[in-house]
């Protein structure tokens, strides 16, 4: 069976460029894979890896281990696990494991130190395809190298794979989680790599470790002469820093190089390291998710330095305690190596998946880099390069910041492995500036796509202003059509029509943003509907007015002052437009002829009242009572207008030849003056109504019953945006909006008013 | 005396046709000049050029209004048009405040679905109908300020973009060091 | 406790830029004593001289600049400037031509155009042109090798010549009195030889002359030699540049030599003559003003080496390296605008 097993390519590629920093590697691969005691406390970010995902559990909700705590289903979603058995204690932004230590949305949970597992369920056959990836997926695996991409989806690649490549070079200094995982768990590795050959089916299969890592290279071998992995090898490489990384260690057993933007599986090769390969075998196998790593805590602040299996989640004060963490002022805590690790700001951050080492070293044994002097344009850092780009040109533009120009010179290709920085004479953080770059290069780029997209939809808009102003005279010309041949005719809808024609030509003289377009067939009645809507809607606002709790007042108060000093401050320029909440219905009949009414009375009353409103509604008080007085007033001038009008209602033909030449003969113009004193004026009848219905402190259901349905007609007719959003057909939603909301309401439609009428009045004045 | 005459009659014949074949040939469509300006500008479309849009405005400029009228461009917008229209970088109108992406937000609880944000917005970043609550699409909102003052009841505001670990830009020193 | 925060990588080689200018200081340092040797103390008063007076002006510009000063010349550059300004003017030279030199290199040179590191030209050799061009008959008279001349000047005689008010009047006294003590440079009077029909062959006879080289000449360029290798083990320069310059200064002199020996002169002593030996290891290799890439530094060498067959044989000056250097800085930019390095996963560079 293993006929071709541990045969060994002896062609290797030579790594260009790259260091040799001293390894430091003795200080923690001396001794076993040890366990620390349990954290009380988890910290667990959601997600992890992969965005998408709706949490599961709730504040308080007592988790088991390896339950996972959110839910999500886009390809690069990974479930988080509870690591151990507890409540979930908060869920709320905490510092992130980052170098910038941005809060993130994080679970913690308390542990209650039972450990309670959810019962993991081995498998018992021999796993499908789809089994094995399901698998892998719900254990939550990612790339345990430091990426932390979704191991299930590098293992369902959609090309054919020729060449697998486990990656056991762990290359950066002071790391050994990967050596001693070789050495004391080969058998197992060698079974999660069987399982990855499995799923990508390679023609060969190549396990990569350093030379310095002699002995992990001997427990691999024994462990694969052992094993029955078909075209599998072990290949010792050079030690040379960056041949751990992934387009470098294809560099150098292939002697390929990855296309710039491209993935090793554009070649036929994938790399996995090798704890991934033990985290598929545990997950595969034995159903356990991705639960724990090995994490090597190093350096010489540490007085027991070693290798630890360590829950996912667990606080990093947590590790540092129990390693013996010796802080000294200005001590640095790096999580990765010396070469790619960053530097934490607080300890209060969990483990990750990707976390594989924690370097504490003294002051003296990293020291910090001297003050940066002037590039002196040696070319160590060309030398060193592992990606052969020009590390001091790519200086000079980033520092000045000439990112296009440094585009150019392939800044988006440096894998930041600090080579550079390392040899630089001259101190410079070179690393820290092509991140900056990249940063910045980054933001250029989606702030030019964001310009685009603005552009687009700026496009699109005014292209939709532009069609409905059209379809709006359309409907404009059409209605007049109508009006002219149903002059003859006798019913109440002809008022209705009439009084429709002059809003809709009103609208759109006046309206600056206003965009009605009708759309159902019976225009007519809808219009009317809608005029009828607005003041239906300031008749129930200002009920709701009469109807306030004592607790309002403040709040109107305020919102009123603050209506007023914009006012002040500012000028009113957008139209008075009030939409409705209920979904738009075909209006009855009934609706139809209440609405008909009230604008013919709107008409009437507005022609005999309007000096008299206005000084009602132009003192908008603080205080409920005096509002009340003020609406008491305009009730009965409003009656009076009523019983005046009464004869209105039935004389159809009056109203219509009125209504009609209503332009000139009631209001001599069309201005925005004489619509909003209309509306004014239709309030305070609205009120009076009220009043005379002896409903001022009720919520009046009658009345809004007939105003919503109105007000659902005039949606329909104004044509709303296309992102208005609909409620269902509740006719009283408006009504049973809560007390709090309607106080906001009477607040801002009292504002609105204001500004109508103070406009209204400069018109006049003009 | 004839030959000069015949001569230059010719000359000047020739050269009208070359002349004309290239107008032709040649014809520039459009005004290149105004969509390069177009390139630069941020998009925002809020106007506070004075320009109903950034259309309008890069139009403006190609035929030489000043290059300073757009603050959320920024003083590396104007310097790039002073670039491109060869013309000496002048300081911004407006005060450099605005280099912060902000984006409008909605105070929920306060809004009352009166519309006119939505009717303001030139790029249709607000949903919401009339009497519910609105809220602004934060990732299409260009911030050009245009919604805040139409708002009857003030709940609209600007805020900066906060950053997230991916948008995160390296800057270490603004690490805020907690003593423990 | 708060934690520190700092970029990776976290570790550093720790061979600063002051280390990397002061090795390179103490490789050149033997062939400073053999040149001290054959030349007379003059060259060592003439390069402590250029150095006080090069971090005199260095720190003034730190100061006017309002940069840190003693960050600034605790970087050993300008001592190396200092030093190369130093060996390469004539031994018993006027003390105020060495203060201009050294005050221009660093001033207008280096400093003027932004200091370490965004100078165009060589300070020194860019100072070295202008004194060769303002001051000719200072810079071409030189001192006759030791074992050439027939007395030896004492240190105080020659401090007395350097530091003389009235130093043409002086020098002339001490060449009437001392005969020979300074004449023309080997590669000087081969080249006015040839102009006036001696073949190389009879010029080589003469007492300035070892038989193939220069007297003392061939040894300071030996010493040179065997630092600028010192350095390239230390791994303080590339190879690139020094070979480029040997290599294409050996084939343009050879093919020359092989098509008509009388009137050329050898590779081997166009290779061990004047500055070819500290031209090749310690001025061309100054990466400030060199090209970036391995090929662009072979083709910058190269193009210093062919520039400097050139002008040595065809040019009006006998030693042509600061021209050479000079020109090859002008193209440094352009090179490295030419010759990239293929990033990887890139098809080209």
């Amino acid at each position: 069976m293993s006929l071709t097993a541990s045969t060994e390519h002896t062609v290797l590629w030579p790594l260009t460029g790259g260091i040799h920093p001293p390894e430091m590697k003795l200080l923690s691969n001396t001794t076993p894979i040890q366990r620390l005691l349990p954290a009380n406390e988890y910290f667990l970010p959601l997600p992890q890896v992969g965005e998408t995902a709706v949490l599961a559990i709730k504040q308080g909700q007592r988790v088991l281990k390896g339950q996972p705590l959110t839910r999500g289903i886009s390809a690069m979603y990974l479930a988080v696990h509870a690591p151990t058995s507890g409540t979930i204690a908060a869920i709320e932004p905490r510092p992130s494991n980052h170098p910038s230590a941005l809060p993130v949305l994080t679970c913690v949970l308390q542990s209650d130190g039972l450990d309670e597992a959810v019962s993991f369920t081995a498998a018992s056959e021999p796993l499908s395809h789809e089994q094995i990836l399901q698998r892998i997926r719900d254990a939550g695996i990612a790339g345990m190298g430091g990426a932390m991409f979704p191991s299930h989806i590098k293992l369902n690649p959609a090309s054919k794979i020729k060449r697998l490549i486990i990656n056991g070079v762990e290359c950066e200094p002071y790391i050994t989680a990967d050596d001693r995982l070789m050495r004391e768990y080969a058998s197992d590795i060698l079974n999660g790599v069987a399982l990855m050959q499995q799923l990508l089916q390679p023609e060969t299969t190549t396990i990569a470790i350093e030379d310095n890592k002699p002995e992990a290279a001997q427990a691999m071998r024994q462990a694969l002469a052992a094993s029955t992995l078909p075209q599998c090898s072990i290949q010792v490489i050079p030690t040379k820093y960056p041949s751990g990384g992934e387009k470098q260690l294809i560099q150098i057993l292939t002697g390929q190089e990855v296309p710039s933007g491209a993935i090793p599986a554009h070649l036929g090769i994938v790399v996995q390291n090798v704890g991934t390969a033990f985290a598929i075998q545990q997950a595969v196998y034995q159903g356990v998710p991705l639960l724990e790593r090995v994490i090597t805590v190093t350096g010489s602040n540490i007085e027991k330095p070693g290798n630890y299996w360590v829950s996912v989640g667990t606080p990093i004060r947590h590790i540092l305690e129990q390693t013996g963490f010796k802080a000294t002022p200005d001590s640095k805590v790096i999580v990765g190596g010396p070469m790619m690790g960053y530097t934490l700001s607080t300890v209060d951050v969990p483990v990750l998946k990707g976390s594989n080492c924690l370097l504490l070293p003294q002051a003296q044994e990293l020291a910090d880099a001297p003050q940066e002097r002037s590039c002196i344009r040696c070319g160590e850092c060309a030398q060193v390069c592992p990606v052969s780009l020009l590390p001091q040109q790519l200086y000079w533009h980033a520092k000045a910041a000439e990112y296009d120009k440094a585009e150019n010179f392939h800044l988006q290709d440096c894998i930041e492995c600090g080579c550079c920085s390392y040899v630089c004479p001259s101190d410079i953080p070179l690393v820290q500036y092509y991140r900056v770059a990249k940063a910045a290069i980054r933001k250029t780029r989606e702030e030019k796509l964001h310009a685009e997209h603005a552009k687009m939809r700026f496009e699109a808009r005014s292209l939709r202003m532009e069609q409905e102003k059209l379809e709006r005279e359309a409907k404009a010309r059409e209605a007049a059509e109508k009006r002219k041949s149903a002059m003859s005719g006798n019913e109440k809808d002809a008022v209705a029509a009439a009084l429709a024609r002059v809003k809709a030509k009103q609208a759109a003289q006046g309206a600056v943003e206003e965009s009605p377009a009708p759309t159902t067939a019976d225009s007519k009645a809808t219009i009317a509907a809608a005029v009828s809507g607005i003041k239906a809607q300031n008749q129930e606002t200002s009920g709701s007015n009469v109807t306030n709790q004592e607790d309002k007042k403040a709040a109107i108060a305020a919102a009123i002052a603050r209506a007023k000093a914009k006012k002040i401050a500012a000028t009113p320029t957008l139209t008075e437009t009030l939409t409705a909440s209920a979904p738009a219905q075909a209006a009855d009949k009934k609706a139809k002829v209440a609405a008909a009414i009230a604008s013919a009375k709107a008409k009437r009353t507005q022609a005999a009242d309007t000096p008299n409103t206005e000084a009602q509604l132009s003192a908008p008080n603080a205080t409920d009572k005096q509002a009340m007085i003020a609406a008491a007033v305009a009730k009965a001038k409003a009656r009076k207008a009523a019983v005046e009008n009464t004869s209105a209602e039935v004389d159809n033909a009056a109203v219509t030849v009125e209504a009609s030449s209503a332009p000139t003969t009631l209001t001599e113009s069309t201005t925005d003056a004489a619509q909003k004193a209309r509306i004014a004026a239709a309030v305070a009848k609205a009120k009076a109504k009220k009043a005379s219905s002896a409903t001022a402190t009720e919520a009046p259901e009658k009345t809004t019953a007939a105003s919503t349905i109105a007000a659902a007609a005039k949606q329909h007719t104004e044509g709303n945006m296309p992102e208005t959003v609909n409620t269902d057909g509740d006719t009283h939603a408006s009504v049973s909006l809560s007390d709090d909301k309607k106080a906001r309401v009477v607040a801002a439609v009292a504002k609105a008013k204001q500004k109508a009428r103070e406009r209204a009045r400069e018109q006049e004045n003009n | 005396m004839l030959i000069a005459v015949v001569l230059l009659t010719l000359l000047a014949l020739v050269f009208g046709v070359v002349l004309g074949f290239a107008a032709e040939k040649f014809k520039v469509e459009g005004n290149p000049i105004v969509d390069q300006i177009e390139a630069l500008l941020p998009q925002t479309q809020c106007g506070q050029c004075g320009y109903p849009g950034c259309r309008p405005y890069a139009e403006a400029i190609a035929n030489g209004e000043k290059i300073n009228r757009c603050p959320p461009g920024g003083s590396a917008t104007m310097e790039k048009l002073a670039d491109l229209m060869g013309v000496e970088p002048e300081p911004l109108t407006a005060t450099a405040e605005t280099q912060v992406r902000k984006v409008a937000f909605i105070r929920e609880e306060e809004c009352i679905g009166c519309t006119k944000c939505i009717q303001a917005c030139p790029v249709d970043a607000i949903v919401g109908a009339g009497k519910l609550m609105h809220t602004v699409l934060a990732s299409a909102c260009t911030g050009c300020d245009l919604c805040v003052e139409p708002c009857p009841v003030d709940c609209i505001e600007m805020l900066p973009v906060k950053q997230d670990l991916r948008t995160w830009d390296w800057q270490l020193n603004a690490i805020p060091v907690k003593t423990l | 406790m708060a934690f520190k925060i700092a970029s990776s990588p976290h570790i550093n080689r720790q061979l600063q830029t002051s280390t990397v200018m002061q090795r390179v200081l103490l490789c050149a340092m033997p062939a400073l004593v053999v040149q001290c040797a054959f030349f007379g103390w003059g060259t060592l008063i003439q390069v402590i001289l250029a150095m006080t007076v090069a971090m005199c002006a260095e720190a003034l510009i730190m100061q006017l600049r309002q940069r840190p000063v003693i960050h600034t010349i605790s970087d050993n550059s300008a001592l190396l400037t200092a030093f190369l300004l130093g060996v390469a003017i004539p031994p018993l030279a006027p003390w105020w031509l060495i203060l201009i030199g050294t005050a221009f290199a660093i001033v207008i040179v280096k400093q003027l155009y932004g200091g370490l590191g965004q100078n165009l030209f060589n300070p020194a050799m860019a100072a070295y042109v202008l004194l060769l061009i303002a001051f000719p008959v200072q810079m071409t008279s030189w001192v006759a090798p030791i074992t050439a001349a027939q007395h030896s000047v004492s240190f105080l005689d020659t401090l007395h010549i350097i530091f003389s008010s009235s130093q043409i009047a002086v020098a002339d006294t001490y060449r009437l009195g001392i005969d020979g003590t300074t004449m023309a440079t080997p590669l000087d009077t081969l080249k006015t030889d040839l102009h006036s029909g001696i073949t190389t062959a009879d010029s080589l006879q003469k007492l300035i002359f070892n038989g193939w080289a220069g007297k003392g000449w061939f040894w300071v360029n030996l010493t040179y030699l065997a630092g600028g290798l010192m350095m390239l083990r230390l791994k303080l320069i590339r190879w690139h540049i020094s070979a480029g310059v040997l290599g294409a200064l050996f084939i343009c002199s050879a093919v020359a030599w092989a098509w008509e020996p009388l009137t050329h002169v050898s590779p081997l002593m166009q290779l061990f003559s004047g500055a070819t030996m500290v031209g090749a290891f310690f001025i061309a290799t100054d990466p400030v003003t060199a090209a970036t890439s391995n090929r662009g530094r072979l083709l910058f060498g190269a193009i210093i080496g062919v520039l400097v067959y050139l002008i040595r044989s065809f040019g009006g000056y006998p030693d042509a390296f600061a021209f050479a250097v000079l020109l090859a800085n002008i193209s440094a930019p352009l090179i490295d605008y030419y010759i990239k390095p293929r990033t990887y996963g890139h098809l080209r560079g």
